[in-house]
This record gives structure tokens, sequence and C-alpha cells, in this order.
């Protein structure tokens, strides 16, 4: 008797904190396949990608008030920077550059040096650096807290008007997942409503050929494959990447592989920003790898591309840029004319 | 002093664990979760095998049968794979996060004729980096590309 009680009284208790919220259909080709990231005890909703947008888009996330994560972000940078490192409330340049947040839903470690496995573990970190946002979540959370605008949209969304760190990040989460990136010339080349010109179609067949091998890391219609490698920036590489997480020397100077959708419009390129253009990258992919102790045995040999077929692989990579995404109303700034509420 | 002591503490944590470095682990649905050094992957029953690479020529490959070591991270195999542990496989995963995918079955030797082996030496030498310290191979599969390079990492999961 006393055990079913109980049991009605956690029953009582779990309907008083459910929240009816609305399942947010994500929409991407069949062509992206299905191993997506998406947590358990955090579904994807319409009110829950409701608030991360407006949390992304608030400067009240950082320390004196200037920096949101849309500040590093940009929409029509495909959500880059435009700078090879960014810089945050300190001043001081932050040690990466910034990433595209374009098709998150199927990355499965976060960061250049991957030391995030979730969205959700993602979200807080530039918050809390102090090159970056410089806010501890919790004192994020007060602030929040204090507003008459986001209880009533935590509650809306979680259930909850106590807001905290753990469903601050769970609503960025959210809202990152929606950056689906899927509409570029080369898709609407590849459902046969867009020709590509000779110099495009000539790029593509470079980039899926064997000489550059570029499919090897950027293949699959995300153009990225979840891998961490030396791409022969330096000969003694100064930053240690991917080892600082996994601290296995096999690890050293390796970067996530980043997605070439958007790539025209994500520059400046590689994790320290250290090219300006797209024919740089090219250039250095060519003719200048250099050789260190975990270089990507991919890129070991020289590939040596022709003038023309580098100006023909940039040309392709142009295509991927996906103006809907850039411009999709449902990613850009809620707050009117940057005013909050 | 204090930060002396908590200095040599960290130097001396450093260096055990450089010296006892987990290569490989193997978890998942498992009865054993296996954290397993270089010292104890080259105490398991080595085997070798002849396969072409890649290069189209056919070397020699020292190794430890992959059956073995999920056997000894009480893996169902042998008289226990069969009805729901048919769906159960092997997510090999590498170094640098490439992942590759083999059945319970594919390993077992009362289901294959060939036998999956983790590799440490091709040709009597020790694997270069880059390609080991260990690699899984294949015999006779046609195309290398589950001859899985760096292999850190064996999760035995069900198919949902």
């Amino acid at each position: 008797m006393k055990r079913w009680l109980l049991g009605g009284l956690l029953i009582g208790c779990a309907a008083f904190s459910m929240v009816k919220t609305t399942p947010f259909p994500l929409r991407y080709p069949a062509s992206f396949g299905n191993r997506i990231s998406v947590p358990d005890d955090n579904p994807t909703t319409i009110e829950g990608v409701e608030l991360g947008r407006y949390l992304f888009y608030d400067t009240l996330l950082s320390k004196n008030n200037t920096i949101s994560c849309s500040s590093c972000h940009h929409q029509n940078k495909a959500f880059t920077d435009g700078f090879a490192l960014s810089v945050g409330v300190s001043g001081r340049p932050t040690l990466r550059n910034a990433m595209s947040l374009a098709n998150l839903l199927w990355v499965r470690d976060f960061f250049w040096d991957g030391h995030a496995s979730s969205l959700e573990a993602q979200a807080l970190v530039p918050m809390a650096h102090p090159d970056e946002m410089g806010l501890p979540p919790e004192k994020a959370a007060e602030k929040l807290n204090r507003t008459t605008f986001y209880p009533e949209k935590f509650r809306k969304a979680f259930g909850t008007e106590s807001i905290t760190p753990v469903l601050i990040a769970r609503a960025l989460a959210q809202f990152e997942r929606t950056l689906i990136s899927a509409d570029s010339r080369y898709d609407r080349f590849l459902s046969g409503k867009e020709t590509l010109s000779a110099a495009e179609k000539r790029g593509l067949a470079v980039f899926e050929g064997s000489k550059g091998n570029c499919t090897h890391c950027h293949g699959g219609a995300k153009f990225f494959q979840n891998v961490f490698h030396n791409n022969g920036l330096d000969a003694s590489p100064l930053d240690p990447g991917r080892q600082e997480v996994t601290t296995q020397e096999a690890d050293f100077a390796r970067f996530r592989v980043p997605t070439l959708r958007n790539i025209a419009v994500t520059g400046p390129y590689m994790h320290d920003g250290r090219f300006k253009t797209l024919e740089e990258v090219v250039a250095h992919y060519s003719d200048h790898v250099h050789a260190s102790r975990t270089l990507s045995p991919e890129l070991s040999k020289p590939i040596h591309l022709s003038t023309l077929e580098k100006q023909d692989l940039v040309a392709f990579l142009r295509i991927l840029t996906d103006s809907t995404f850039l411009t999709n109303p449902a990613f850009s700034n809620p707050f009117v004319q940057g005013r909050r509420y | 002093m204090k930060s002396l002591k908590i200095s040599l503490i960290l130097v001396l944590a450093s260096v055990l664990a450089t010296s006892a470095q987990t290569v490989l682990k193997i978890s998942g649905e498992v009865a054993t979760p296996l954290a397993l050094q270089a010292s104890d992957i080259a105490g398991f029953p080595h085997v070798q095998v002849k396969a072409a690479d890649r290069d189209g020529k056919t070397h020699t490959y020292d190794g430890v049968p992959v059956f073995e070591l999920l056997k000894k991270a009480g893996v169902t195999l042998g008289g226990q794979l069969r009805g729901e542990n048919l769906v159960k496989y092997a997510l090999v995963r590498a170094a640098d996060g490439y992942e590759v995918l083999f059945a319970l079955p594919e390993l077992d030797p009362d289901y294959s004729p060939r036998t999956i082996i983790l590799a440490d030496k091709a040709d009597g030498a020790a694997l270069p980096a880059g390609t080991g310290p260990y690699r899984i191979v294949v015999p006779e599969e046609k195309k290398p590309a589950r001859w899985i390079r760096e292999v850190r990492e064996i999760e035995i999961k069900f198919a949902k």
C-alpha cells in the first residue's frame, strides 16, 4: 500500500513538472543520413529553439553586456566572424578561429580539438571563457532570472521558471541543431535544378578525383567526416590541438576537419585563421604541406595541382555557398532593431 | 613548499600516466570493460595472417585475433552468439575518429573462416606512426577500407 502511495506521489510530481511542448521538425536531405546527435534529455522543441535563438543573440550572457554568441558567429558568414582570431570581453584574441555552426546536428566532437562531446557541453564554454564572453554560467543564469522576459520563456520550454546553466545550454543547443545548410548551388545541381559552368564541373572532378583526394576527409553530402587530422601547416606545430584532450602523442597538432559547405564565406581559414583566401588554402594542400611526426598519411605525398586545376577547384568550392542558409529569417536576430525586451 | 610538493606530485602523475597509458579500450555490451596497455596486448596469443594491402601486395601481419580480445571482455561470442545477440556489432574507432563496423559473427571462428586480427606488426616490423601501433587487418576483404589504422577503441553495441 505504502509503495502504491509513493508511486502515486512520484507520478503526481512528474505531472506537475511536465510541460506541453511541440516537437521541432528537423528537416534535412536523406543523403545527410540520420546519424544525428540529439540527447534523450533534450529533445528539440519549437519552444526550446525559440528560447535558444533569443539567448544566442543576447549580450546579457557576457560579463559586460557587449558580446553574444552571435558576435563571433554571424549568420551572413555561415556563423563565423571573418577574423583570424576573435576578440571577446577581455580585448585579447582567442586561441583559435571561430568555427562555422552549419550542420552541427551531425558533429560528434565540438571545437577544433573536439573537447566537448555534445552541443550542451559546448555551449557554456565560450560563455565562461575570460577571453570570450567572460561570464560564469551561474552568473548568466542569475542575470536571466532577474529579467521579466526570460522566466516565462524557460517555463514554456522546460516547465520551470528557475533558470539554470544546464537549461541555458539546452536551449542554445536546440537552436544550434536547427542550423541546417543543404540548399547550395551544388545541391540544386544534384537535384537537376541548376547547371554548372565548365570550370565548376572540372573543379568537382578535381575534388572527387584520386589526385586531390579531398573527399577522404571532406567527402559525403555534408562535406566533412568526423575526424581529426594534422594537415601539415607547420614543420614544428606550436598548437598541440587534439593532444590536449586525449593526452596521446599521436594526436599532436591534429584538428577537427570542418565542413566545406559555405566555405567561400567562412574565411580566414584553418584553426588559426592563417589563410585569407581559398586560393591560399588550395595552394597549401597542393604544394606547401609540411612534414611533421603526426602529419596525416593522406597528405604525405604532394599533389601538385596545375594552375587551372587550382582555379577550377576554387570555382567548385564557391558553389557550396548556401544563400538560403545565410539569409534564413528563422536563424536571424530575433531582437527587433537590436532592442532587447 | 606546498606548491613544490604539488608540482612533484603532478610530475610523478604525468610520468605514471605516460608509462602506463591505455592503448585500447573495449566497452559497451561487455561483461568486463577493458582498458588495455601495450604490455597487455603483447601478452595475448598472436597469430599470423597473409593479406593484400592497398598497394596490392601480399604482406604478413602479426596480431591478436579480435575474437580473443572480445572474449576477454566477456562479449557474447561462441555458444552465446545466438538469438538476439546476433544483432550486436563491434564499432572500431581510430585515433582520428574514423569508425568501422563488424557484425559479431564476422569476428567469431564458429561463423567465419577468416581471422580478423588487431595487427601490431607487418612483415616483422612494428607498424609505423600514422598506421600503428594497432591496425585491423581483414584477410580476403577486397577493399581495405575496414583495415582501420591507429585503433584506439572497440565498442560493442546492440542494433536498435
